[in-house]
């Protein structure tokens, strides 16, 4: 009759997005999914759904695991509409200790395909609010998910692992912000079509560029992509005037020898009045000659530079995991020594205590009348409190195990009865700090 | 008077340095915050200190050298904590503090005792308006140069492509460093214009000139003509960035070898000399 949190499903490492795609929910299809899903598989006691880009899971509560997973990847398989063979070797399945790790590695990015990113904690935080809204959350989920928010919130405060850029897109934005206040009111130059230097325009565009000139051999290819990105195209026979304008410079051209050297951009360096600029060099062979990084407030970074300082982010992020798996463990530990502590011979315990400890308290508050009587009739006064409290006992512990053995959710009723002769527990006691910023990461 | 305010705005101005020098890192702005606690603990030490002594004196207590030192580390304390809070500008605080620091313990060396109170001809309430003014120039100034040396850090590890980790987001931008240092040049070159005026009124109102050609005057209006100079540079030849805050540190060098050079020497009216 042990209840444990149980998690099955595919993420990114074990399932291409193939089969991720043809298993996922969307937002508002959740809920009635955990309502079919709880007539589907009712040996899962309680469930939520995760269903992201990243990753399709259930997460629940069961007695009997393989029972429950069966069940559920059954319904799955039908819910969906896809044959239960094709996605089966790539399911994963956790119980107990593991489940809760698991969760707690997910809440704290570090499962994610970009470990660190975001996202997931406000994910998370609509998968447990649809399981709550579809009354399929209970006492255990309740406490699994609350421990998951402040695990990530702790992991987010005590690591730097969402912190730093990773892609070279991300680099350039954040080498960007280091000379730049703010980009609106800057203007970017792109210079060639490549891929990569594409992306990083878009990524800057993102960032609130409200300028962007886009330049290319071909004119008419730099019409499509200054169009595609929201951009002006400018003729690259006289791009000159515009380098004037540009704040930051990207070059992705093909080039035998660099397009801007030392003694055609010093003119133009003079002509901006020596305003800071930031030259990215995609190109291979280079666009920019590397001199142009000794001019004063001109800054250039070339893909292998841009690459070196993405690569001393991943490695600091690397750092930075190691720490957060040591927080995940030693929750990890408070949150099994919880689990262990629920059931009925704890709860019990735990009620007799505090009913035998309100006698003594009635006794003590009487201690001087007490003394004032005759000692048999002292005696008498002790036995009749003593019969009362141990009567009392005897009809809930006698209602509390009968239910527990005919029942499946005697552990709801001990909790249920705890709370009420034992006043509120530990469990609601850290739930308001978890809820403080629910919204900050999405 | 008594010494224990001096050592107890050092001891504050000591740990919030302490406090910055470790909180340098992006994971640590805790230790960062408990620095500027520390910053404006002490500042608040020197403000009580300034008004039990200005009760004493009747006025500005600034009759010494190192009687006024406190009253310049509170103001670079004071323009430190608003750049720290109202720009976002916690780097600061490891030059700010250290500075506050230095200074509080050259007060504590060179003593806040002597004369007190200023000979009769010169009790004016032109004492506070000229000092209060000059001060305010010279702790912008302090804090231009140490923005700039931040700036010249910071510049160099970008250039030298060894940027700091990318999303610290408390280290705030070559621009912003560069307007910051801007601004403080901007007002501080205000203040010492105010100052000089406010001087010559307060000479002219005493001893019947403006202007008496003492060093400490002379001095001034080298360094005011610098700093013009720095601020017409940047805004006719745009000169900006990296060469704009060498520049800053290299005139305020000037500034304070003047300043300390003449306040040392106890020359002139401002050297405490007024007999």
């Amino acid at each position: 009759m042990d209840h444990r949190l149980v998690i099955l499903g595919v993420n990114h490492r074990t399932a291409p997005v193939k089969v991720r795609e043809r298993l996922a929910y969307a937002e508002d299809e959740i809920v009635p999914a955990l309502s079919r899903l709880k007539l589907a598989a009712p040996a899962m006691l309680e469930a939520a759904l995760i269903s992201t880009c990243n990753r399709v899971e259930i997460v629940g509560v069961a007695t009997d695991f393989p029972a429950a997973a069966e069940a559920a990847l059954g319904f799955l398989a039908g819910d969906r509409g896809v044959a239960a063979e094709s996605f089966a070797p790539a399911v994963y399945r956790f119980a107990g200790r593991d489940a809760a790790r698991h969760l707690f590695r997910v809440g704290a990015s570090l499962d994610s395909m970009v470990v660190g990113e975001p996202q997931i904690f406000g994910q998370l935080k609509l998968a447990y609010a649809q399981a709550v809204e579809a009354g399929a959350a209970g006492l255990i989920l309740h406490r699994a998910f609350h421990r998951t928010f402040s695990v990530a919130k702790r992991v987010r405060r005590a690591t730097l692992i969402g912190h730093g850029a990773v892609s070279i897109g991300s680099v350039a934005v954040a080498l960007a912000a280091q000379i730049f206040d703010t980009l609106a009111d800057k203007t970017i130059l792109l210079m060639g079509a490549g891929q990569v230097a594409e992306l990083v325009a878009r990524q800057l565009k993102r960032r609130g560029v409200e300028a962007l000139l886009v330049t290319n051999r071909t004119f008419d290819r730099a019409v499509a992509i200054a169009r595609e990105l929201g951009g002006t195209a400018v003729p690259f026979d006289n791009y000159r005037p515009y380098l004037k304008l540009a704040e930051v410079v990207i070059g992705s051209m093909s080039v035998e020898r660099p397009l801007l050297t030392a003694e055609n951009f010093e003119p133009i360096v003079r002509e901006r009045h020596y305003r800071p600029m930031f030259l990215i060099d995609l190109g291979v062979p280079r666009n920019f000659d590397e001199r142009l990084n000794s001019f004063e407030n001109v800054y250039l970074y070339d893909i292998d530079d841009l690459g070196q300082v993405a690569h001393q982010t991943r490695s600091s992020r690397e750092r930075e995991a190691e720490k957060a798996e040591a927080i995940v463990n030693q929750e990890l530990e408070a949150f099994d020594r919880w689990l262990g502590e629920l059931g009925l011979v704890p709860a019990i315990k735990e009620i007799r205590l505090s009913i035998e400890q309100l006698r003594d308290y009635e006794l003590s508050r009487h201690r001087a009348w007490l003394a004032g009587l005759a000692p048999g009739e002292q005696v008498r006064v002790e036995a009749l409190t003593r019969g009362l409290v141990n009567k009392l006992l005897h009809r809930v512990l006698a209602g509390l195990r009968s239910n527990g053995q005919v029942v499946g959710d005697g552990l709801y009723t001990a909790e249920l009865a705890r709370r009420l002769l034992c006043g509120e527990p530990e469990l609601d006691a850290e739930s308001d700090e978890d809820d403080d910023d629910s919204d900050d990461s999405i | 008077m008594n010494p224990i305010w001096i050592a107890i705005a050092l001891a504050c101005y000591a740990v919030s340095s302490g406090c910055f020098f470790f909180g340098r890192g992006p994971d640590r702005s805790r230790i960062a915050n408990w620095g500027t606690a520390m910053l404006a603990a002490g500042a608040a030490v020197n403000v009580l200190d300034l008004i039990a002594r200005g009760l004493q004196a009747g006025n500005l207590p600034v009759a010494t050298f190192g009687q006024s030192l406190p009253f310049l580390a509170m103001l670079v304390a004071v323009i430190g904590l608003v750049l720290i809070v109202r720009r976002g500008l916690p780097a600061i605080g490891i030059f700010v503090a250290p500075v506050a620091a230095v200074a509080s313990a050259a007060a504590a060396i060179l003593g806040t005792r002597g004369r007190l109170v200023l000979p009769a001809p010169l009790r004016s309430g032109w004492l506070p308006v000229h000092v209060t003014l000059a001060f305010l120039g010279y702790a912008m100034f302090l804090l231009a140069a140490g923005v700039s040396l931040l700036y010249l850090t910071y510049e160099a590890r970008l250039k030298a492509k060894r940027p700091l980790p990318a999303a610290s987001e408390r280290v705030p931008s070559l621009e912003t460093l560069d307007r910051i240092n801007y601004h403080l040049l901007g007002w501080g070159f205000v203040m010492l214009s105010l100052a000089i005026v406010s001087g010559a009124i307060w000479a002219d109102a005493t001893w019947g000139r403006f202007w008496s050609w003492e060093p400490q005057e002379s001095w001034s209006l080298v360094t005011w003509l610098l700093y013009a100079a720095l601020l017409e540079s940047r805004l006719t030849v745009g000169w900006r960035g990296k060469r704009a805050a060498a520049l800053t540190i290299a005139v305020f060098t000037v500034l304070a070898g003047s300043f300390l050079g003449l306040s040392l020497m106890h020359s002139g009216h401002h050297g405490g000399n007024f007999d």
